[in-house]
């Protein structure tokens, strides 16, 4: 999913002022599952932001509306009446969600009300990890299913840098080593030679080096 | 053989060599550099140069060991791969030769989360096994990453470090290895004060034969005090500071512990000579080059 | 800001961690919602009950250990917790957000709680948000 975490209030709070009435947009598929941006997080944001401008005596209308999908045109449509009602939108979508709506409503001010944060899956409850960079170029074959490109602060290909200790990255106590999972699994999976090959250096131009990414489907265009 | 550079040479011969440190200055000032230098000339083969070390901004390393070449001291420039993607890095080896840098130790780099401005975007376009390989290739192939046939390519005497003291510790020699294979010259150590597990490693190095392929010089840091020898082992990634130097250092007086800690930095020096496999000894004496002349003299290497 | 009118308070509470009696409510106007258990308890209805009007909101659940579903009083914590942040970030106080662990037997300390939650009105003030226009 795409993990995303809702902005400060106080920020938010400045981001809605200028308008008198606001749709509070929520996103039901990867914000919901992350806890950020679905129906029951729309509905506590928007009390407190009403609570917050009651306690400022500013007057503001707020609407609430979640629909499944913010990144898809056939959901979004959902929400236009919605949006026609108001000054404004706060989307509490990924950036991904926030510019389809900004696509398809050409006059209408869409805001972000979430930092959009990673790929990520739900480790445990209530913690998410960050898992893929979306570099265009999956080498999870060689690397036992773990991923250096992501997992490792330094992207390195070829083996852990020397401040991996005791499973644990140098830069923070509680993130473990890539690598040294890496390491644990290819043992497990008795593949450990994959290690001894060189990796040459990653072609980054199938990620965000090359400039925005498109995936084209010739079979689907019309 | 074509020799690269002194270093080089030295090795070579079979000479245990001594390598130094000089960390450029918070600035731009020159004369820093240049009372190192004078510190330190005479006493080592070379002396490495490093690049923004702990992700503190400082003054580059290329220019810093240009200011070495300048004054005759031959400078092991070290250069890291957080800072620059794979276009910078090929044009600062090429500039670095070009101005009569000879050796070249090729880094990832500290992450700058623990630098003087961690809200930098780091690079890591390529690894540091992969920066061997390019200097590698522009030496013996005479070509860019590109594969561009440069006019002039840079020659220069490759080296890298390894960590024996890192886990896992049954990887760390896989990855010499491998950045042997990618062409590596010389290895510098991290710093050895867990001398068992530094044999344990240099051991399991010869028996692979790596020790005939590369050249080993042991990383020494002499401790200044008994805060120090606790702040490395706590605070320094991936050092390994055991607890009985850790109370050897403690049970002396506050005045006399920077003479115990070059005590025991001879006495790491001396197994360090005797070991098959290692060949010379890489003083890090950070902010303290004074103490790089009485080691060099007390140990004999001079 | 002293509250002029009666302080009005919300009370949620399980099944098990409150029994109302006489006089219980003295000196505020109190409106009760009963959970069938405290991990019921949502962040939503604790700031609705404030946009309704309430002065505090207090959440009563049974110990932590004593929790017939196990769970349900750490999970109202941690909600109550992070609502009083909220409360905090836009100013309203997220003192006047209290939850207590209690047993529908303990009619004294529940009425102290009750009266205590009055008595700090006076020093923390009223709802804030209230009396305004919207």
């Amino acid at each position: 999913m795409i993990t995303a975490s809702q902005k400060p209030i106080n920020e938010i709070i400045e981001l809605v002022e200028p308008y008198k009435k606001v749709l509070i947009l929520g996103c039901g598929t990867c914000v919901k599952t992350c806890f950020s941006g679905g129906e029951d997080e729309v509905a506590v944001l928007a009390s407190a932001l009403r609570l917050s401008f009651k306690k400022m005596v500013r007057s503001i209308e707020i609407e609430e509306l979640t629909i499944e999908r913010q990144c898809e045109n056939e959901f979004i449509q959902e929400a236009s009446s919605g949006i026609a009602r108001n000054d404004a939108v706060l989307s509490l979508a990924c950036g991904a969600g926030v510019q389809a709506l900004a696509k398809q409503f050409l006059k209408e001010v869409v805001l972000p009300g979430l930092n959009t944060t990673f790929i990520g899956i739900q480790e445990s409850p209530g913690i998410f990890t960050e898992e893929c960079s979306g570099c265009g170029n999956c080498s999870l074959a060689i690397f036992g299913g773990i991923c250096p490109v992501t997992r490792c602060a330094k992207k390195l290909l070829n083996g852990p840098c020397g401040g991996s200790q005791k499973g644990f990255c140098e830069i923070d106590p509680d993130t473990h080593c890539a690598w040294h999972l890496i390491i644990e699994r290819l043992t497990t999976l008795g593949q450990m030679d994959n290690l001894k090959t060189y990796i040459p250096p990653k072609n980054w131009n199938t990620s965000l080096s090359g400039g925005p990414r498109k995936l084209i489907r010739e079979d689907h265009i019309i | 053989m074509k020799t690269f550079s002194h270093l080089h040479e030295n090795l070579l011969q079979g000479k245990f060599v001594v390598t130094g440190e000089c960390g450029p200055p918070r600035g731009a000032n020159k004369a820093v550099i240049d009372k190192k230098i004078s510190l330190l000339k005479g006493y080592v083969d070379a002396v490495n140069v490093t690049d923004n070390q702990t992700a503190i901004v400082r003054m580059s390393s290329i220019a810093a060991s240009a200011h070495l070449v300048a004054a005759g001291l031959e400078p092991v420039m070290q250069m890291v791969v957080r800072d620059r993607n794979r276009i910078a890095i090929q044009s600062d080896i090429m500039g670095a030769y070009s101005l009569g840098i000879r050796n070249i130790l090729c880094l990832s780099g500290d992450h700058q989360k623990f630098g003087s401005q961690p809200d930098a975007m780091n690079v890591f376009d390529i690894d540091s096994v992969n920066l061997v390989r390019t200097v590698r290739d522009m030496r013996e192939k005479g070509k860019d990453m590109s594969g561009f046939v440069l006019d002039v390519a840079p020659q220069m005497f490759i080296g890298a470090a390894a960590n024996p003291f890192a886990d896992p510790f049954e990887y760390r020699v896989i990855r010499l290895a491998k950045k042997i294979d990618a062409g590596v010259d010389f290895i510098q150590t991290q710093c050895i004060y867990n001398i068992d597990r530094f044999k344990e490693w240099i051991k399991r190095a010869n028996d692979e034969g790596l020790t005939e392929r590369v050249y080993i010089l042991g990383g020494v840091t002499p401790l200044r005090s008994a805060g120090m020898a606790r702040y490395m082992n706590n605070k320094v990634a991936g050092m390994d500071v055991p607890s009985d130097i850790i109370k050897r250092m403690d049970g002396i007086g506050k005045k006399n512990q920077a003479d115990e800690g070059i005590k025991i930095c001879l006495e790491t020096i001396e197994v360090l000579k005797e070991l098959t496999g290692v060949h010379g000894v890489h003083i890090m004496a950070i902010e303290w080059e004074e103490a790089v002349a009485k080691i060099v003299e007390q140990a004999g290497l001079k | 800001m002293k509250i002029n009118n009666t302080p009005k308070l919300t009370l949620f509470h399980c099944l098990n961690s409150f029994e109302e009696t006489a006089s219980m409510f003295d000196g505020c106007e109190m409106k009760t919602v009963k959970m069938a258990c405290s991990s019921m308890t949502k962040d939503v209805h604790l700031l609705r009950a404030f946009e309704a009007g309430s002065d505090a909101v207090l959440v009563l659940v049974c110990s932590d250990k004593g929790c017939r579903y196990a769970e349900g009083s750490i999970r109202a914590r941690k909600r109550v917790d992070y609502v009083k942040t909220i409360l905090d970030d836009i100013g309203m106080d997220g003192r006047r957000l209290k939850i207590f662990n209690t047993s529908a037997k303990d009619y004294g300390s529940i009425k102290n709680i009750i009266q205590n939650t009055i008595l700090e009105l006076e020093i923390i003030g009223p709802n804030p948000a209230l009396n305004h226009f919207n």
